[in-house]
């Protein structure tokens, strides 16, 4: 399995007045090579979900296994160092940076492992060309359109060849057709080998015939109908 | 490994390049006004550096001891008479007698400095002929001739004459033929100067014969100086004795005090502009925010968003020191530092134009940096530890 988490929980500012149970006793399993559709309305605790499989911070209680690593065992640091090289992230809207390069916001993840310009410039123009936006390279992002822009956030979660793709709402702000697209890039990708997991509550994405399993979050807990 | 994080710290380095230029607007705004401020502090330091280097160079030809009469704590004017008292004083060379003062042209509204001197008296080496840009020091008998310094050359709008006249204290008129004229390398002591013999400035200023203002004693071995000080205080207990050194210590405690002045009120707005760093640092706009989030969850950590917090203030500092630092050579250089003359000369009416040569050492250049790059780092990277540890989950929606 690529990702086993066993008993996750996750508390907010424990302890204090403000604390807020997120996530409560979630196990899930994901294999590699599948595709798995997280839904649930907002607040329903899918982004918190995706953030423990993303690296972002460690389950409260539970074990979480991601690629292997135990993630409550991982300083902060390490989190990230493993999260560079595991996980591809597609934020809702996409989360480009509209001032920099289609190119730079592509490269955005290998500045920090020290990647060489040439290699990026390398790395980013293969996939620039597979996903149709090489003519698009020196645009500043926020001069493109919607379907260019779902791209090179797509570009960007691949930049590092990593196993697993998170995508968080990733078809909240699409109309039909861009919605459609993305999906069909997901699928593609899945053919690939890579790990999909989406957080959504768009029919578009969750019933979508790529999707191997759909996960229900309903405040904080998995679901079963 | 170590190949890695060079290649790492170049990318950290060509992001905040980047991130400079995409917010050019408030780079460049912040740049300008640090530029401003360090301008002002290095031209200080440069002009203090440049004026104190030029009165060391200027009071070579001033005389090793300077007499003068005091009475009541007032000076007044010393009797011919001491000479022969000085006389029985082992080392000293010679004695010149010398009337200096200071005469107020009602006409021009300017003040000039006079000194009468038998010049052909003054012994080999100290003599003026050498801070001569033209023309030659009168001779011993010649009577009326005189000469002058850059300023009183404008002042009296010569242009091509060589008489003018000046007035006595019953305001009958004495006339000089000018024979000639100080060099502008030593404008900082002849700018305002009028040169003559003794026998001129006692008409001019109607001093009694047998009086003069000052005696001027040079000594064979200028290592007795302040042995032969002490001696002629001994031999003349109401005379004050001033020595060239201590003359000289005078001109850069009077140029360190107004520079040190100046540069307290300068390290106010230095203060000032840190605070200010130091607020914008602390404070993040929704934008930066959502970019700090988003770059940590693409695997950037809180070290490398501090890096570029880093470079960006390494570079902001580093360029507004080298634009500040060449702006101040450029104005003390080339603009005579026009801007800061009133306060580093204000002793003369008629203030020299100075050249000067600023002496760039590196001590200074460390102080500069020391007062300026080090308290915006600070001011800019420890705050941005605060900002940097904006929570990656925060990209992520709700």
């Amino acid at each position: 399995m690529l990702i086993e988490l066993s008993g996750v929980s996750k508390i907010y500012n424990q302890g204090k007045a403000n604390e807020v149970k997120a996530l409560a006793d979630i196990d899930l399993e994901v294999e590699q090579g599948s595709m798995v559709c997280l839904k649930g309305p907002s607040g329903s605790g899918k982004s918190t979900l995706l953030a423990i499989i993303g690296c972002i911070f460690p389950p409260t209680s539970g074990r979480a296994a991601i690629a292997g690593r135990q993630l409550a065992r991982l300083p902060d640091r390490f989190l990230t160092l493993h999260r560079r090289e595991t996980i591809g992230f597609i934020f809702q809207r996409f989360n480009i940076l509209p001032e920099l390069t289609v190119l730079d916001n592509i490269t955005l993840p290998l500045l920090p492992l020290g990647v060489p310009p040439r290699e990026r410039r390398q790395r980013a123009e293969e996939l620039m060309e597979r996903f149709a936006i090489s003519h698009r390279a020196q645009f500043p992002a926020g001069q493109i359109s919607g379907g260019e822009l779902q791209r090179v956030a797509i570009a960007r979660a691949l930049i590092n060849s990593q196993p697993i793709i998170l995508a968080d709402e990733p078809t909240a702000h699409l109309d039909t057709v861009l919605s459609q697209e993305f999906m069909e890039i997901m699928q593609q990708l899945k053919t690939t080998g890579k790990t999909i997991v989406i957080a959504s509550h768009d029919p578009l994405a969750f019933e979508h015939p790529a999707i191997d399993r759909i996960v229900i979050i309903k405040d904080g807990s998995i679901h079963v109908p | 490994m170590a190949q890695r994080n060079l290649e790492k710290q170049l990318n950290i380095l060509d992001y905040a390049l980047s991130s400079l230029w995409r917010r050019r607007l408030k780079s460049l705004s912040l740049l300008l006004v640090f530029a401003a401020v360090i301008f002002l502090l290095a031209s200080f330091q440069m002009v203090t550096q440049a004026l104190t280097d030029k009165a060391r160079q200027v009071l070579v030809y001033t005389p090793e001891i300077t007499l003068q009469k005091m009475s009541v704590g007032r000076q007044e004017a010393i009797p011919l008479a001491y000479r022969e008292q000085l006389a029985g004083i082992f080392g000293i060379r010679r004695v010149v007698p010398r009337i200096w003062g200071y005469y107020f042209d009602e006409v021009r509204l300017a003040n000039y400095t006079v000194m009468g001197m038998e010049l052909g008296e003054m012994p080999e080496g100290a003599r003026l002929d050498t801070t001569l840009s033209g023309g030659a020091m009168p001779g011993t008998d010649e009577r009326g001739r005189v000469v002058i310094g850059q300023s009183i050359k404008k002042a009296l709008a010569l242009e091509g004459r060589t008489t003018f006249s000046l007035f006595r204290p019953d305001l009958s008129l004495t006339s000089f033929e000018v024979s000639g004229e100080f060099s502008p390398d030593t404008d900082i002591m002849t700018n305002d100067l009028i040169v003559m013999g003794l026998a001129e400035a006692r008409d001019l200023f109607a001093i009694p014969a047998g009086l003069v203002t000052d005696l001027c004693v040079y000594v064979a071995n200028p290592t007795e100086i302040e042995t032969i000080a002490k001696k002629i205080s001994a031999t003349l207990p109401s005379v004050r004795v001033l020595t060239r050194p201590q003359i000289q210590k005078t001109y850069q405690v009077v140029f360190g005090w107004r520079s040190g002045f100046g540069s307290i009120c300068l390290l106010t707005a230095l203060a000032a502009f840190v605070i200010l760093a130091w607020d914008k640092a602390s404070g993040l706009s929704p934008e930066e925010r959502r970019e700090i989030a988003i770059l940590k969850v693409l695997g950037w950590e809180t070290s490398d968003i501090l890096a570029v917090r880093f470079w960006e203030s390494v570079l902001v500092s580093g360029l507004a020191c080298l634009a500040g630092m060449t702006a101040a050579y450029i104005h003390v250089v080339y603009f005579a530092a026009a801007l800061f003359r009133p306060v580093l000369m204000g002793w003369s009416v008629l203030r020299p134009e100075l050249h000067l040569a600023p002496r760039i050492e590196v001590g200074n250049i460390l102080l500069i940096l020391a007062f300026t790059v080090l308290p915006y780092l600070a001011a800019t990277v420890i705050p941005a530890w605060r900002s940097a540890t904006v929570p990656a989950d925060s990209a992520l929606g709700g």
